[in-house]
């Protein structure tokens, strides 16, 4: 795999929405945009895996959700997918394609050709991620300079056309002020802008609302809705709330302690949750209910990170765990179409009524 | 105490009251109102959620209430004692009662990184005078025990404990100094779906174990509806209404309420109402005349009227707290006939039958 297969004139050329891409003759299903097969990701320095396992893809214009605890292992999932690993992380088996591609050996100079002409992204603190002291104008104008070759003029020209469609009011007064005038929902949008300028077909957004207001968080929500209709965007979408993954996503993908526990449409997944630990998440998911009610907390604490532990993971804090959950490895059994999970008691009736009894 | 049912009796004085409280931050051409006429009792033994955006004054109304900060009028006083006014030994020895206390929103940036569990916890009780090491210890661990650690979290660092231990330990040394009131600033924010819950469950059982009063600062409705008494909703440095937490949150009087629950992330997609549906679009906006739109933008207009749907002529005037129900009250002149126009809207925020007036 070289970069220059990677330039390839289909997947290169600026200016085209994903939807009108002519399909990459590589890829074995023409819209998947990425794809990871078996991925295990090491933590110091090798000493623990972190990620075991994860495999998920996603096709042009949909909208993944990754939920879990903190440190279940989505955000080091979408740091690999991206090519961003921190330093003593690394990914120790498996594969990565972005639209057919193997990304898995590709060098750091392939990763920064990817990075914003195919692959955008945004985090949960926008401000962090941008410069105190430089205009955010002059921010996304420098990206798309660097990444499209656009001249000054060109190049600011674009930035009012994007700061619009990401739905600043008054682009030009936005464009001349630095990152301290602007509000947390402002900046995210500035981050959005910059993410999108170079028509990525994948965003990879890691809890990008989590940090803002219930108000502001439904607008980017709803911005980020547009973005996929409108440019047949793909989103990895990673939020611990299953409520805001709800909103927004069409498959969502529940780790626990590393591993995928269940996999699916996001709507049979709210719906009919079929993991013990995706029920004890909607349980204590914000769930959009005013009344008073009481409020439900999952017993325990996951397992430290790569705790070795035979059989089921989430068995010490599930409420049906038997001795066969404890036996050996778990395959993920499927459901539905699509739809998978990764419990050996799945097709036990009686399960359900232990878990509703709790 | 008779904490668990705060509603039944009605305490003459309150243990805290906010008097037409009125703060002004920065000098100059930078001074800011932060807060404007807010008026706000906390009876003993009440949950009172205080909700509003970034920047609507929740955490500068904490830090008055604290003396951190001084009121340019009104004032604030605790269990009749008017401590907005105390100065100097006065203010001092009454903040060494530790009565008040505070929990910030972030443990990992509030507690000293260098200082151990033991020493976080003790910091108030020394304050107060107590030099005996063993009923230090002692009323340490009494505190940590009250939010479910044991002895073993006493050498560690804040650095070595989980984010929800780290919650606990904070709200453990709000305890240890036997407050009476207990303000926490967006608690949970910073925390997983699971350790929220819990935390939230543990303030409530603290209520009733203790009898102590709670004001939790959220922007999360759908906690506070778990366990709030009261909640009083906030918008650019005004109460915009407040009242029982079942009737605000069964049937809002004002529209920022409502945009507030409409656009809290939910599971079920079932809301009555849309964000669109009580906020003004850019179309309407430039619809309106041009004198009525710069109307709203006064400093004396309805706080809400800039991104109000239902804003008129009236609007450009900030309307009093009314009473809208038993213990309930909104800041709106059309408080009784929005949830009919916003009905009439669509959910994408334009209006089907009849014009808005």
């Amino acid at each position: 795999m070289t970069i220059d297969n990677l330039k390839s004139p289909d997947l290169a050329a600026p200016g085209l929405t994903a939807a009108s891409r002519p399909a990459t003759a590589l890829s074995p299903d023409a819209s998947e945009v990425l794809r990871l097969d078996d991925l295990h990701i090491s933590v110091h320095d090798g000493a623990a895996l972190a990620v075991r396992g994860v495999s998920l893809s996603i096709r042009a214009g949909e909208v993944v959700g990754l939920v879990g605890e903190s440190g279940s292992g989505k955000t080091l999932t979408c740091r690999a997918a991206l090519g961003v690993l921190p330093a003593g992380v690394a990914v120790e088996q498996g594969s990565l394609s972005f639209a057919g591609h193997d990304l898995t050996t590709l060098s750091r100079r392939g990763w920064e050709s990817l990075h914003g002409n195919h692959i955008g992204a945004v985090f949960q603190d926008p401000a962090s991620y941008l410069n105190p002291s430089i205009t955010v104008g002059n921010q996304l104008a420098e990206v798309l300079r660097v990444k499209l070759g656009l001249s000054r003029r060109a190049a600011r020209q674009r930035s009012i056309e994007l700061f619009t469609s990401v739905g600043l009011h008054h682009p030009e007064q936005v464009f001349h002020q630095i990152p301290a005038e602007l509000s947390g929902g402002m900046l995210q949008r500035v981050m959005i802008a910059i993410a999108i300028c170079c028509d990525p077909q994948l965003l990879v957004a890691d809890e990008a609302t989590t940090a803002l207001d219930v108000t502001i968080q439904a607008e980017v929500i709803e911005l980020l809705r547009q973005l996929r209709e409108q440019r047949g965007l793909a989103v990895l979408f990673v939020s611990h709330d299953l409520a805001v993954i709800s909103e927004l996503c069409d498959r969502v993908v529940v780790f626990y302690a590393g591993e995928v526990v269940e996999s699916g449409p996001a709507e049979e997944i709210i719906e009919r949750p079929r993991h013990p630990y995706t029920q004890a998440l909607l349980r204590v998911a914000s769930v959009g209910d005013f009344r008073r009610r009481e409020l439900q907390v999952i017993g325990g604490q996951p397992p430290q990170v790569g705790a070795e532990i035979t059989g089921c993971r989430f068995a010490e804090r599930c409420p049906a765990a038997t001795a066969k959950c404890r036996a050996g490895d778990i395959p993920p059994v499927s459901v539905g179409a699509q739809h998978q999970v990764r419990c050996v008691r799945v097709h036990e009736p009686q399960v359900a009524g232990e878990l509703a009894a709790r | 105490m008779s904490a668990a049912a705060p509603a039944a009796a009605q305490p003459a004085t309150p243990l805290l009251a906010v008097e037409s409280l009125d703060v002004v931050l920065g000098r100059g051409w930078r001074a800011t109102r932060v807060l404007r006429g807010v008026d706000l009792a906390i009876e003993p033994g009440e949950i009172v959620g205080l909700v509003g955006e970034t920047g609507s004054g929740k955490t500068t109304l904490a830090r008055t209430v604290l003396g951190l900060v001084s009121p340019a009028g009104g004032r604030v006083v605790f269990e009749g004692t008017p401590v907005s006014a105390l100065r100097g030994g006065a203010l001092r020895a009454e903040r060494r009662r530790g009565h008040l206390q505070l929990v910030f929103q972030d443990p990992l940036r509030s507690l000293d990184p260098d200082m151990t569990v033991i020493d976080i916890v003790a910091e108030g009780i020394r304050l107060q005078g107590e030099t005996d090491r063993s009923v230090i210890r002692q009323r340490v661990l009494g505190a940590l025990e009250k939010v479910g650690l044991d002895a073993s979290v006493l050498p560690r660092t804040p650095g070595q404990i989980s984010g929800g231990q780290r919650q606990r330990v904070s709200i453990a040394r709000a305890l240890a100094t036997e407050p009476r009131l207990l303000i926490c600033d967006e608690p949970v924010s910073a925390l997983d779906a699971s350790n929220r819950n819990y935390i939230l469950r543990l303030l409530s059982q603290l209520r009733t174990a203790l009898g102590l009063s709670i004001v939790i600062i959220s922007h999360d409705l759908s906690s506070l509806a778990g366990i709030a008494d009261r909640v009083a909703v906030l918008y650019r440095g005004r109460i915009v209404e407040d009242g029982p937490v079942d009737q605000v949150f069964a049937a809002p009087r004002h529209p920022y309420t409502a945009l507030l629950m409409a656009s809290a992330p939910s599971v079920r997609h079932d809301r009555e109402l849309s964000p669109q549906q009580v906020t003004r679009t850019v179309a309407e906006a430039v619809a309106l005349p041009a004198d009525l739109l710069d109307s709203f933008e006064d400093p004396d207009a309805c706080v809400f009227a800039t991104r109000c749907a239902f804003a008129a002529a009236p609007c450009a005037a900030q309307p009093p707290l009314v009473p809208a129900g038993e213990r309930h009250r909104v800041a709106c002149h059309r408080h009784a006939e929005w949830m009919t126009l916003a009905r009439a809207r669509t959910a994408d925020g334009r209006t089907t039958e009849g014009q808005l007036s």
